[in-house]
């Protein structure tokens, strides 16, 4: 299956200006996402994953701004450009940002308590969306608020879209959340640690409504999140970063059983389900390096226990293992010596290799 | 929800007996002279004769009781020396309709004028319009009232050709006093709107309305705005208040024929009926401001349901 | 300094690169090692709260331009007197030539801002003016300050006082300060002290409810409890998390109080409840320069005073809320 690219990023850098500091907090950034896909993109808090989709909306804080790269959509078919590609990262005004917003992507933020307003009913609050989007007025509307409600699986919408917010309990929120999403029809919504804010049994019940919803409007989701559990659940492909750049790209079975990068082993290491029972759960030492530095060579080298000498001299290239598989390290260059990843790891292969 | 009503209002009449009973009692502590027309001329047997008259002479608790049966009959004694034996009431009456109206239309202006303001400052924040925005807010709020109604006065008589004093059918004598009053809450507003409004517009709900694509103006009015104005009528009773100290002043500056140049009158001639009559009035202007703001969040805040129901979870 | 940065940046990329020249693969791909403090150093930050809050306020220069006058002006009230030239503010001049007060004088040699109507030399008063108001305030200020922090500390520890004192405040807080202000002023009898205990008799119970909240929330907070998990001792919980916020609220509280006590006196002066007249304050030279502000020739007696007072009242406001924004750790960077 010929794979369509929806969005493009290409060379992306991105700096905030902190007091007259500047903070490089998206480093050279390139990553293609699929029609129809769900990619997850992974990393420690501060790695940028937000910041990255925040540009994707026009959402970006505004001491930030995108220094170099091209961001290009191809899922706009409004009369300007049928079938081509814009530049995003070329946006500058509020008009712009319209056509993108809601319509072609549309975001779901980590907090389901405070992402609606307090103030209006739930109802109204999904209503605004399909009027922005779809056009509907009166009863059409009417009808069409309870049918989003009971799409995402909220029961008795009729007096449901009646109440406010503090009616309802996160998990449900989140869910109203998710509706107000869906309505403006996006072809891309990106979640931003949905299901973080919630506990763990309505956590499964988010996540396979998203499933669902992805399935029944071909959406292509990309999720953000540094819950591996989510990323095995939902997606497709697994992009995992860190300070500011990706490492390792692959397929989420590729990334999972045969990560190649010393930063994927040591956040799947870190994982409790893959401890082993009496011995101490491994924890990365230290934290992510300060991006207000220039960063030389492999960012994750300095917390890195088997970092090679050029580590820390010159940044690795992409080495690709398989087509769909890349990482960034210097440990897949012809020269460098064989380093067998850690023991959790190998656990994580013979159990596949049992199991398969 | 009810209940909570029931329990704001119990608590403000107990405010305003405490305050009633406090400054009664005070009142009696000042010399007897304040209850006299002219008090020097007077004899012993007059003067005897007189505290027995107004029931002086007898014990604390029972005078406070007097006063609270006359209170409920509508009377709040007479007038001794600033007009000899009238009743205050009598005195008040046709003052208050000019005290209100003039602080109606004060308060009116201030939010036609502080909210935009306000709205103006949040949305250029941090650009030439909140500067100079800040600049009067923070030259309102800090210099003394007494002193800019002064220079208004001033020179605002001279620019709009008009005399010292008050005609209240020239519709051009309310203009100065009008505007002087609502200086002080058009900043109020305008401060406090733009603190919830840039507080407001950082939340996530407005980020999402954002994401989903609202557009900015929408955003600013249907979502910023409105949450904004509720945490605002917290502070909308200060507005009573504000109201009330610039009645003493204006009224009293252009000699208008209200309670506030009232006050300074009698407080002169040491009128204690007088005053207290007008005190307890203000106070209970002031109490009555604070409940109705308190009232207001209610309506206007769903969250508050004061534990009636909650949600289903 | 940044040229020095430069050419150590400089230095280092040519040792860089240098290396990798001279370094053959063998040892470019060889392990480095692992320094386990070298990696804790990456997330260290040298914070400093108080540092930070210095920092933020000398950044703003107009509000470091401000406490610089009201730290002169304060000072030149003092000093003032001791100048050479300086005329008694209750003396009556008179003209030695006719034996007549020198009334109205316009502003000469000898008096700097000319005499009042009583002739009074008004350069001498207005700095005795200055005098009494920023004693009325700050002493107010200070008063309220500390009756607000003991009895919010009384009222936050001692939990039978706080039904009593609760509903106390509930009371208290519904009553108009200027009402409160005219009666106090209107039953005692006018000075000083009498007006300072108008304006403090309301102050207090504010600061108090503060106090007090802080004290519940030291107790129930849950950065404060994990602390006091983790071991640490009550003290150093109040020192390190309580006192920085604590003190910068009451800085705040006490900047702003000053303008306000200053502008009541004017208001109490103006309503006839002030100080008697010969005492001079603010309040009654301005009250003096409006009787005499509409004509022209003498609006002098007016705006001196007042040029005073806005730049006291103004500058304390915007100190304290330059203090309380550079105070506020979310603004530390």
């Amino acid at each position: 299956m010929a794979k369509k690219t929806i969005l493009s990023v290409k060379d992306l850098n991105v700096k905030f200006n902190l007091r007259g500091k500047i903070l490089h907090a998206i480093r050279d950034v390139s990553i293609d996402v699929y029609k129809g896909e769900s990619l997850a993109i992974v990393g420690e808090s501060g790695c940028g994953k937000s910041v990255l989709n925040k540009n994707f909306i026009g959402m970006l804080d505004v001491n930030g701004f995108v220094e170099s790269g091209e961001i290009l959509y191809f899922g706009l078919n409004g009369t300007e450009a049928p079938g081509q590609a814009v530049d995003l990262a070329k946006f500058k005004k509020e008009r712009d940002w319209l056509k993108i917003r809601g319509k072609e992507i549309c975001m779901i933020l980590q907090d389901p308590m405070t992402s609606l307003n307090p103030l209006k009913t739930i109802g109204s609050q999904i209503a605004e969306a399909i009027r922005l989007h779809q056009n509907l007025k009166g009863a059409e509307l009417k009808k069409a608020v309870i049918k989003t409600l009971e799409d995402v699986g909220i029961e008795d919408a009729k007096r449901r879209c009646r109440q406010y917010p503090h009616e309802f309990s996160g998990g449900m929120r989140q869910r109203v959340v998710i509706a107000i999403a869906i309505a403006c029809k996006p072809k891309i919504l990106i979640c931003d640690e949905p299901t973080t804010a919630l506990d763990v049994t309505i956590q499964a019940q988010i996540l396979g409504l998203l499933k669902e919803l992805k399935s029944k409007l071909d959406l292509t989701i990309i999720f953000i999140t540094h819950d591996l559990g989510v990323v095995a659940n939902i997606a497709d492909r697994v992009a995992v970063m860190y300070a500011g750049e990706f490492v390792e790209i692959g397929m989420c079975e590729e990334v999972f059983y045969d990560p190649r990068h010393p930063y994927t082993w040591a956040l799947l290491s870190s994982l409790p389900q893959l401890g082993v029972k009496g011995k101490e759960l491994y924890s990365i030492k230290g934290a992510p390096p300060n991006l207000f530095k220039h960063i030389e060579g492999d960012a994750f080298a300095v917390r890195n226990p088997k970092a090679l000498k050029i580590d820390f001299i010159e940044k690795p290239p992409f080495f690709d293992i398989t087509p769909t598989h890349k990482a960034r390290t210097w440990l897949l260059d012809k020269r460098a010596p064989k380093v067998e990843p850690p023991e959790y790891i190998r656990n994580i292969r013979c159990g596949k290799e049992k199991r398969g | 929800m009810l209940k909570y009503i029931s329990k704001r209002l119990l608590r403000s009449f107990l405010t305003l007996f405490i305050i009633m009973s406090i400054t009664f009692i005070l009142m009696r502590q000042m010399p007897i002279e304040g209850y006299f027309q002219n008090y020097d001329k007077l004899s012993e047997a007059q003067i005897q004769n007189g505290i027995r008259m107004l029931g002086l002479d007898k014990p604390m608790p029972v005078q406070l009781f007097n006063f609270y049966k006359n209170l409920l009959k509508g009377d709040l004694g007479m007038s001794l020396r600033y007009r000899n034996n009238v009743p205050v009431t009598e005195i008040l009456a046709p003052k208050i309709p000019v005290s209100v109206r003039l602080g109606v239309m004060a308060i009116l202006l201030a939010l036609i004028l502080g909210l935009p303001l306000g709205t103006l400052m949040a949305r250029y924040k941090g650009k030439l319009p909140d500067h100079l925005g800040t600049a009067f807010i923070v030259f309102i709020q800090a210099v003394p009232a007494a002193v800019y109604y002064l220079f208004l006065q001033l020179y605002g008589t001279e620019l709009l050709g008009l005399g010292l004093l008050f005609d209240p059918d020239k519709w051009t004598a309310w203009i100065l006093p009008v505007f002087s009053m609502s200086l002080g809450n058009i900043a109020y507003y305008a401060m406090w709107l733009r603190r919830f409004m840039v507080d407001q517009s950082t939340k996530d709900y407005v980020q999402l309305a954002k994401i989903k694509g609202v557009s900015g103006s929408k955003l600013m009015f249907r979502h910023i705005f409105r949450n904004a104005f509720v945490p605002m009528v917290q502070y909308l009773p200060a507005t009573f208040l504000n109201t009330v100290i610039g009645s003493i002043y204006i009224e009293s500056l252009y000699s208008i024929p209200g309670m506030g140049g009232l006050l300074v009158d009698v407080i002169k001639k040491q009128d204690n009926t007088m005053v207290q009559g007008i005190v307890l009035l203000f106070a209970t202007v002031g109490v009555i401001g604070l409940v109705l703001g308190d009232l207001l969040m209610v309506v206007l805040d769903p969250r508050i349901s004061f534990g009636a129901k909650r949600g289903n979870r | 300094m940044a040229l020095y940065r430069k050419k150590a940046e400089k230095l280092q990329d040519s040792i860089n690169e240098s290396i990798l020249k001279r370094m053959p693969d063998s040892e470019a791909f060889s392990f480095a090692g692992f320094d386990e403090q070298e990696v804790e150093r990456s997330g260290y930050s040298n914070y400093s709260y108080w540092r930070s809050t210095l920092h933020m306020f000398l950044k703003n220069k107009v509000a470091v331009f401000l406490t610089l006058i009201v730290f002169l002006i304060l000072l030149f009230t003092f000093i003032q007197p001791y100048l050479p030239n300086q005329i008694d503010p209750f003396l009556v001049n008179n003209d030695p030539k006719t034996g007549l007060p020198f009334r109205n004088v316009k502003p000469n040699d000898v008096f700097w801002l000319g005499t009042n109507s009583i002739g009074q030399d008004l350069w001498a008063n207005l700095w005795s003016g200055t005098r009494t108001s920023l004693f009325i305030g700050i002493s107010v200020a200070c008063i309220e300050a500390f009756v607000g922090i003991v009895v919010g500390v009384l009222w936050g520890y001692v939990r039978k006082l706080d039904f009593l004192l609760t509903e106390l405040y509930n009371v208290m807080d519904n009553i108009p300060t200027t009402i409160v202000l005219i009666l106090v002023s209107y039953i005692l009898k006018p000075g000083i002290y009498t007006i300072i205990l108008a304006l403090c008799l309301q102050g207090w119970i504010g600061m108090a409810l503060f106090i007090r909240n802080q004290i519940i929330i030291i107790r129930d907070r849950e950065y404060n409890l994990a602390s006091r998990c983790l071991g640490t001792r009550t003290y150093k919980i109040i020192q390190k998390n309580l006192i920085p916020y604590l003190i910068s609220v009451i800085m705040l509280r006490m900047a702003l109080t000053i303008p306000a006590a200053i502008g009541s006196e004017v208001f109490i002066t103006y309503i006839g409840l002030g100080l008697p007249a010969t005492i001079p304050s603010l309040g009654n030279l301005i009250n003096v320069g409006r009787q005499l502000m509409m004509s022209p020739d003498l609006r002098y007696q007016l705006i001196y005073p007042t040029i005073i007072l806005s730049i006291v009242t103004v500058s304390f406001y915007v100190i304290g809320n330059a203090f309380s924004d550079a105070a506020d750790p979310k603004n530390h960077i």
